[in-house]
């Protein structure tokens, strides 16, 4: 729940911003700009946001996947900044305390590499012994529901369906029993009925280790099933932060009511799907004030000239001066 | 269509069958290569002694490829000398090779600036005619096989460092590596793991016809003269030897000169059905 009560987060991040470098060797290019979040202990959060937005950017800072971004701000991960972290030291949290799922569980696992060997690489890399390490890459298969998985050790990714190999991939990250697992559009490119069968597994892992998610995804149909707290991104901004129930009921920032008014819902007969207007601005050609405005219908002369502020709104974090009005 | 993707696609099935011409060139190297292996366990013992009454002997029934000028047999000299020239060939590629995949390898998996100057030497490389640099070295080292395979081998990487440092970068890009990398795999396990088994296929089509190629080379060197030296049956040191008789006696050139062409334009077509058969949308012709 927002933001963890009874204990400390696992991950705490503030003030965190990611600046790409440009070619020219001029200032980079801001990203994601200065934003604050925490994950608790086993909880499940999405981000989601359009592309571009910055989510992925966010994500990859997190693990420091990306070695020629500039990153600032903090990353506490159970009381350590990752951020100061040498290239070594975070190699080793990468795998074991925090570990990553991507979009394409086809391409995520090598043709060349047998499954039980790819599931214990991550165990092998920390010394484990090779019979140790096929003996725990085992029963996280069986844990996953993977089938026969004693006998389909030996066998290569090719020979698995797409369902399969997601659940292959997930028990690559999940061996080495990490405390966060991101995930980062781990179902787009499956089939829906697949797509049901991962996220109940996901679901079902989370529960049962204590496992703590950060789902990113631009499906809001996922966030509604999975995630118990949603962050939407715009602009590499976080603009809205909250209980997933409460924002989907409410949504407080305009861009986030857009964004759910744009689910086609097929209950209500529709002439026309409805689409926020215009597109999100490009990192070098953000507009003055809110980002959002140029596409907002409720701006006012506010949002035109001062960038809203991350503030508490009804349990929720909400960037957005309508909100700020009412409160003040 | 990349080679990653080929690689990673659904699983590879003998879909195209051989056409007849295929099943000619493949049964062509394997007799070249059973040949080099087990034949000088058949040839005569005369091959290697002189018995000028029978030199220059047309072909016949005995001889089949004639006699030279030292009546020894030129189909049998052929025969041992496949071992030589085939043989040497491979060595020559095996050793470049792996000269050619660990500059490949530091280049893709170092920094930048080693990156670029692997690179630049190999352009170095390509750009100084083989050939002519290897006939240098084996000069300057003293003409023999030894010579000649050690010059061959020191000259041949750079093909093979160019176009595998270009796959790894490729491979590199894709999203089991970065897999892997998010797990915590090490660069250089990532690199040796990971990148280069998943590099290695298109070389296999480049050794195949590189070793047509050496075989041509080789002869080459050996004919010029600072490589194996006669009365080496190899087969380029058996053309220079019978060089002179070429228009007395045809065939003491002419088969030597013949075995060279076949085998190396066996192997290049080899390293071509190989790629089309590894490639669907190459169409399989």
């Amino acid at each position: 729940m927002f933001p963890s009560k009874t204990q400390k987060p696992l991950v705490e991040v503030r003030g965190l911003s990611v600046d790409m470098p440009l070619a020219g060797g001029k200032d980079g290019l801001r990203i994601v700009d200065n934003i604050d979040f925490s994950i608790a202990v086993g909880e499940r959060v999405a981000l989601v946001g359009e592309s571009g937005s910055g989510k992925s950017v966010t994500a990859r800072a997190v693990m420091r996947l990306d070695p020629v971004a500039r990153l600032s701000g903090k990353i506490d991960f159970e009381g350590r900044d990752l951020l100061t972290l040498s290239e070594k030291e975070m190699r080793h949290y990468r795998g074991s305390s925090i570990a990553m799922v991507f979009q394409d569980p086809m391409s995520f696992l090598d043709p060349l590499m047998t499954i039980g060997d790819q599931v214990a690489e991550t165990l092998r890399i920390r010394g484990i012994g090779r019979v140790e390490a096929r003996k725990r890459a085992l029963s996280v298969l069986d844990e996953l529901g993977v089938d026969r998985a004693a006998e389909r050790l030996g066998s290569y990714p090719h020979e698995f369906s797409g369902g399969m190999r997601q659940r292959v991939v997930l028990a690559m990250a999940l061996v080495g029993e990490p405390k966060l697992l991101i995930a980062d559009e781990p179902t787009t490119a499956l089939d829906v009925r697949v797509q049901d069968q991962v996220l109940d597994l996901l679901d079902d892992v989370s529960t049962r280790r204590g496992l703590a998610v950060l789902f990113i995804t631009h499906d809001l149909g996922v966030v509604a099933g999975f995630a118990e707290r949603v962050m939407v991104m715009y602009s590499g901004r976080i603009v809205e932060d909250g209980d997933v129930h409460a924002v989907f009921k409410d949504p407080k920032h305009p861009y986030t009511r857009g964004l759910i008014r744009a689910v086609p819902r097929i209950d209500q007969d529709l002439e026309e799907l409805y689409a926020i207007p215009g597109a999100p601005p490009a990192p070098m050609a953000r507009p003055a004030g809110c980002p959002f405005n140029p596409r907002c219908s409720d701006a006012f002369d506010r949002c035109r000239a001062e960038l809203p502020a991350v503030l508490p709104v009804t349990g929720e974090r909400v960037a957005c001066h309508l909100h700020d009005r009412k409160g003040a | 269509m990349t080679t990653v993707s080929a690689m990673s696609g659904a699983p590879r099935r003998r879909r195209l069958a051989l056409s007849p011409f295929d099943t000619a060139v493949i049964v062509l190297v394997c007799v070249l290569l059973l040949a080099a292996v087990f034949g000088p366990f058949f040839a005569p013992d005369s091959i290697y002694t002189s018995d000028i009454a029978n030199s220059l002997m047309p072909p016949s029934a005995a001889n089949w490829f004639g006699t030279d000028d030292q009546g020894r047999d030129v189909f049998w000299r052929l025969v041992a000398g496949a071992r030589t020239t085939l043989l040497s060939s491979f060595l020559v590629v095996t050793l470049y090779s792996l000269i050619g995949v660990t500059i490949a390898t530091v280049a893709a998996a170092g920094p930048r600036w080693l990156d670029e100057a692997l690179m630049r030497l190999t352009d170095i490389g390509l750009a100084l005619p083989s050939m002519i640099v290897a006939l240098g070295f084996a000069a300057a080292m003293g003409p023999s096989l030894k010579s000649a395979i050690i010059a061959m081998a020191i000259t041949g990487w750079p093909t093979t460092a160019r176009l595998l440092r270009g796959i790894m970068r490729q491979t590199m890009e894709s999203q089991f590596v970065a897999g892997a990398q998010v797990l915590g795999v090490s660069r250089w396990r990532l690199m040796t793991k990971h990148v280069l088994p998943n590099s290695l296929d298109v070389l296999i089509v480049k050794w195949a016809g590189d070793i047509g190629n050496t075989v041509l080379v080789l002869a080459s060197l050996s004919f010029i003269g600072v490589g194996a030296q006669p009365p080496s049956p190899e087969w380029g040191a058996t053309i220079a030897g019978a060089r002179g008789y070429v228009s007395t006696a045809w065939w003491t050139v002419v088969m030597p000169g013949a075995a060279v062409a076949i085998t190396s334009i066996a192997f290049g077509l080899l390293g071509d059905i190989i790629q089309v058969r590894r490639d669907p949308s190459l169409g399989g012709n």
